[in-house]
């Protein structure tokens, strides 16, 4: 078992949250977009030296600062805040998720792209 | 005037108080006050003002502080975290990482009553910073009932927590499998320790609880996952100790 690239795993992490989607698996699909975002968002802050640390709350100001700079065209800082709480909802409390899945999905998807755009 | 000098092992709140006695009561906030205003830096205070400030304007009935910084055991991943009877208040524009708990007074109610070991937590070791009732109440019935929380809540999901854990171990994403690693042995952490009638403190004071039980090895592995960058093989080997720590009939579930 060897680490690999951030964007290999934001679209390894998109492509099991496309799985547990479909398979309405929700708890695995809600943490599956929140490491798919959170590893496309420190894949494009490397590239634009913005600090992420290891702090979920430094990622998610990450993807607001690279919509502030204009690397993203809207921000995605919320949506990775509230993925954050739904899978601490879901995981510790039982509670359904108040974010929409399938519209978080296309969000995800579209930072994941612009997170490996390059990389094939 | 009763005067309040009992603590209980670990600094908790005694039970033996007589929580019925306002003038308790009155102590323990302002004792709780201090403890959280020294425990804080001067950002982490005004953090807290601006919640609590948030939360009363949402109609909250009762505010803590809770977790490693109440108890003056903060890590470097340590999170802000509050217990809210009420409305969780807005906290995406705040710079730290910050973890509500919210129920409504029914679902506080609701959750001491079934054994949850957070509610317990805020009642004995949290810093209450403002309360209508709930919290105090709640302590009245704590006490006289000599409740304790349910071991078994604690192992009900652990069976997937590990299973998502080996999924991202699988998967070589090092950073996402610490984060559920570490939160894996927390979580069995609290409930080997809540079956030895120890109650856990904060995380991080969690390990040197485990080696009085006799889970030493687990107390080396989840403060190794606290200060230390683990690799995948030392992840996946800290979730053996879980499956080799845990009850059968937990990991069945």
């Amino acid at each position: 078992m060897s680490p690999r690239s951030k964007p290999e795993l934001a679209h390894d992490h998109l492509e099991a949250a496309r799985d547990d989607l479909e398979g309405e698996r929700t708890g695995d699909a809600i943490n599956a977009l929140f490491y798919a975002g959170e590893a496309a968002v420190v894949a494009l802050a490397e590239t634009h030296g913005i600090d992420t640390k290891k702090s979920h709350v430094l990622k998610a100001t990450a993807a607001s600062q690279l919509h502030q700079k204009g690397v993203l065209d809207h921000d995605l800082g919320p949506l990775l805040r509230e993925l954050n709480q739904a899978r601490k909802d879901y995981w510790y409390e039982g509670e359904d998720p108040e974010v929409d899945l399938e519209a978080a999905y296309e969000e995800i998807e579209w930072l994941v792209d612009k997170a490996t755009e390059g990389e094939e | 005037m009763a005067v309040v000098h009992d603590i209980a092992p670990g600094g908790g709140w005694s039970l033996r108080l007589d929580w019925h006695d306002e003038s308790v009561w009155q102590q323990r906030l302002q004792r709780d006050r201090e403890v959280a205003t020294c425990n804080q830096s001067a950002e982490q205070r005004a953090i807290t003002e601006t919640l609590m400030s948030r939360a009363r304007e949402g109609g909250a009935s009762a505010f803590a502080l809770t977790g490693s910084t109440a108890r003056a055991q903060r890590t470097a991943i340590s999170d802000l975290d509050y217990h809210v009877i009420g409305e969780r208040p807005l906290h995406s524009d705040l710079p730290d990482d910050v973890d509500i708990y919210a129920t409504d007074l029914p679902g506080f109610w609701g959750k001491l009553n079934q054994g949850d070991d957070f509610v317990q937590w805020t009642l004995r070791y949290g810093c209450v910073l403002f309360d209508e009732g709930g919290f105090q109440q709640g302590m009245q019935h704590l006490a006289k009932e000599d409740l304790w929380p349910s071991p078994a809540l604690k192992f009900a999901r652990l069976a997937e927590h590990i299973r998502l854990a080996r999924r991202l171990i699988s998967m070589g994403d090092r950073d996402a499998a610490q984060d559920q690693v570490r939160a894996t042995l927390t979580s069995v952490s609290r409930g080997l320790l809540l079956s030895a009638r120890v109650f856990p403190l904060a995380r991080a004071e969690l390990p040197q609880q485990l080696t009085t039980v006799g889970f030493p090895e687990l107390g080396q592995a989840l403060h190794q996952s606290i200060g230390s960058e683990l690799t995948l093989d030392q992840l996946s080997q800290a979730l053996d100790l879980v499956d080799g720590s845990t009850p059968v009939e937990a990991l069945a579930s």
